[in-house]
């Protein structure tokens, strides 16, 4: 039992931050969002930095890096709030491509880990709210019919992974956006970041899973998800609390600097007590990925339930500790508050996840049951 | 990063494991599984076998007779012990005064109380909270006069658990009223059978006789019983606190008592009652997350860290956890927790024949529930109120 960072880890650590801080400062990000919530000049930079191909095999011309890299890469993206979905590129494309077909992995791991296409997952429909199994869109042969929702960058990417009903149950397909019948709608989300919604009218696609093994894979894709971001939101937490410590100590009413109240000094350990709370479900989140799917899904929803909690009154309690300026566009906190809420409705929120450690509930619990 | 333990962890557990399994008297577990009252022999039965083993001091270094296990070592035979049912070892002799005696006390003092500690024999008290002195502990007003070869000690102690018991009693005293109230305290052991010592009970709100005041009436306390230095005595206050830092959390007594939630869940019918069900599920997402933290700081300690900055949350935390399992026991029976029937706490009892006709039927194990629930009210204020820690939390993040 060990929680060091390797020295490896803590390089590609810094090298993150370095990027974040010189390359993605608040105003830059702001006019990122002005400008649709995706630069593509930010994500070659990310790609600059070699991130891409973190999860894709060696073999395939990626690094072949673990769960816990991408945690520290994560938590150093969500310090920054960047907007640009590298989880879902990055974690989640690679982890569901290998479960395809060689040819199929051949062709697009390599460009994947070289940055030179962005692929993205497109499950979420009106009516399914947070269930995986639940789905209208329809695959006819090697066609899909249907329509997704906050498909994410989602007028950017070139490619989507589509999950889609077949007569076996649920199959993985991959739909390039340039295909015939492939429409998409870009919007914004509350959050800044890009999203759209995407039309299939008897698209092409490509088989990556077939039914009925499609839902146990999209499954793990949605607990990479939760993992990628709750070491994100560890990061966007970390990031603010400190924000908000330093303007406690220098804002000053009633002559003195408001740190000085004891009603704010224990508002702020109840905000430390939900930082670390996070932080260890988000560590035991990544840490519990690789383990069998029933362990699996009962330990990120556990965690995901956490990270619900912890975002919710951090982002909420930090607004309150800033008074007027916190609710203010031009402040730096309201950002990263509204990250932090947008992240409670993306891959389940807390009363989804809570039916979900609700019934898969055990006589014995903790973290090695 | 690697959440498992090492072949050789998983070894030494399942050696603690079979080792529990043989020697821990299953009267006693019976007890502690159903929340039953413990008392003096059986806490003293089960230190003594653990002392016999070496195992009474199980933080202690091999110097001084311990087994010289390190951080995760000592959470593995914790962790064993809660989940089979042990008792918790009453702190104050191996877990308090032991490690204040080796840091600070003279080899006299080591080979005189040290032994006695380990092997279960010599029950130790606390005497650090006085009346006027809650949280504030450097209030202190005990006063100890030199005179001679001796100390003469006048005042008060309170909140002496099980003191009823106690053969010796460690106190923080005054030598000193005049700078800061920090810099005038001796840390003093006295034997708790010297003429003018008096423990009274304070019966607490569930009907219990758990904690005691103390008096000391022109004690005469030999000077060799002083600890180190006379007035430095904050100082090694300040040591015992910091030396129990994950223990406090008691995460492994909360999973144990998880399990008997669900039980208690299943047998009053509210299991399978999704409102109720999911105030369960929090509460086990609250216990993992907990874990998780002691276990972040175990390994810190492993590393030879001691400054990890949530161990201060352990106390906060662990607490409520405590408090909110006892309330969901309790509201699990509804109504059938009521009914005050101090017997019930005993082992055996089923409800007294002479009360059968008032007792209701099927409820005897509710029976200890809600005085549970008040007993543990005491959680978040013992041990630095829970405020308190707030004050030190809020220090790390604000300075």
């Amino acid at each position: 039992m060990d929680f060091d960072f390797t020295e490896d880890q803590e390089s590609l650590r810094d090298a993150v931050r370095r990027f974040v801080d010189k390359d993605y400062g608040f105003e830059h990000r702001r006019a990122t969002v002005r400008a649709g919530g995706f630069s593509q000049a930010n994500w070659e930079g990310l790609a600059g930095l070699g991130l891409m191909g973190l999860a894709v095999p060696e073999a395939h011309g990626g690094m072949g890096f673990g769960a816990i890299d991408a945690m520290v890469v994560m938590e150093e993206l969500g310090r920054g709030i960047v907007l640009e979905p590298y989880a879902q590129a990055a974690l989640i494309a690679p982890a569901v491509l290998q479960h395809a077909g060689a040819e199929v992995q051949a062709a697009w791991l390599p460009r994947i880990a070289a940055g030179e296409v962005l692929v993205v997952l497109a499950h979420q429909e009106r009516s399914a709210r947070y269930r995986l199994d639940q789905m209208a869109t329809l695959a006819e042969g090697q066609v899909l019919t249907g329509a997704k929702s906050l498909v994410p960058a989602g007028a950017h990417a070139d490619a989507f992974i589509v999950p889609a009903r077949t007569a076996a149950g649920i199959a993985l397909y991959l739909v390039e956006r340039g295909a015939a019948g492939v429409g998409t709608r870009p919007y914004l989300l509350q959050d800044g970041s890009a999203a759209a919604e995407l039309s299939l009218d008897k698209a092409p696609a490509t088989l990556l899973v077939p039914a009925p093994q499609g839902l146990a894979v999209l499954e793990l894709a949605a607990d990479i998800g939760i993992a990628a971001q709750a070491a994100e939101a560890v990061g966007a937490m970390d990031k603010l609390v400190a924000i908000t410590a330093e303007y406690l100590n220098t804002r000053k009413q009633f002559g003195v600097a408001i740190s000085s109240f004891q009603a704010l000094r224990h508002r702020m350990a109840d905000v430390k007590m939900q930082l670390e709370l996070a932080r260890s479900m988000s560590y035991y989140a990544s840490l519990k990925l690789g383990e069998p799917a029933e362990a699996r899904r009962r330990a990120l929803s556990q965690a995901k339930l956490q990270l619900c909690q912890s975002t919710r009154y951090v982002g909420q309690q930090c607004t309150q500790l800033h008074g007027g300026i916190g609710v203010t566009d031009e402040y730096i906190s309201s950002h990263y508050f509204k990250r932090l809420t947008a992240m409670e409705m993306q891959w389940g929120d807390s009363l989804h996840h809570l039916g979900e450690v609700s019934a898969r509930m055990q006589d014995q619990a903790g973290v090695f049951a | 990063m690697d959440l498992n333990f090492t072949t050789e962890e998983l070894a030494f557990r399942a050696e603690i494991r079979q080792w529990v399994a043989a020697n821990l008297p299953a009267d006693i577990s019976h007890k502690v599984h159903n929340a039953l009252r413990l008392n003096k022999d059986d806490l003293q039965r089960w230190a003594k076998i653990l002392g016999k083993q070496g195992w009474h001091g199980w933080a202690w270094p091999k110097q001084f007779g311990g087994p010289g296990w390190n951080a995760v070592q000592r959470h593995l035979f914790e962790e064993e012990c809660a989940l089979a049912g042990a008792p918790r070892v009453v702190p104050f002799g191996p877990v308090m005064v032991a490690p204040v005696i080796m840091a600070f006390g003279s080899p006299e003092q080591q080979q005189r109380h040290l032994p006695g500690i380990m092997s279960g024999e010599v029950w130790w008290s606390q005497g650090y909270s006085e009346p006027g002195s809650g949280s504030d502990l450097a209030s202190v007003k005990c006063k100890a006069e030199r005179r001679g070869d001796k100390y003469i000690v006048n005042g008060q102690k309170t909140w002496t658990t099980l003191g009823q018991y106690g053969d010796w009693i460690f106190c923080l005293v005054r030598t000193d009223s005049s700078g800061k109230p920090q810099t005038g305290i001796s840390f003093l052991l006295i034997d708790m059978k010297s003429p003018g010592v008096t423990v009274r009970p304070i019966i607490m709100l569930d009907g219990e006789h758990e904690v005691n005041e103390v008096f000391f009436d022109n004690v005469e306390v030999p000077a060799e019983n002083l600890v180190g230095e006379e007035n430095k005595g904050w100082t090694y206050a300040k040591y015992l606190l910091a030396h129990e830092r994950t223990n406090i959390a008691d995460v492994n007594r909360g999973k144990r008592e998880l399990e008997r939630l669900k039980r208690i869940a299943k047998a009053e019918g509210v299991y399978e009652d999704a409102r109720f069900r999911d105030q369960i599920a929090l509460l086990e997402v609250d216990i993992v997350a907990l874990e998780m933290m002691v276990l972040r700081v175990l390994s810190a300690e492993k590393a030879g860290r001691q400054s990890l900055d949530v161990a201060g949350l352990l106390k906060i935390r662990g607490s409520e956890i405590q408090q909110r399992y006892s309330e969901l026991m309790m509201l699990a029976a509804g109504p059938y927790a009521l009914p005050f029937i101090q017997e019930a706490m005993e082992a055996g009892w089923q409800g007294d024949q002479a009360l059968s006709s008032l007792w209701p039927r099927g409820s005897t194990h509710c029976a200890p529930l809600a005085s549970h629930y008040f007993n543990y009210r005491k959680t978040t204020i013992y041990g630095g109120s829970n405020e308190v820690q707030r004050n030190i939390v809020a220090q790390t993040v604000l300075g």
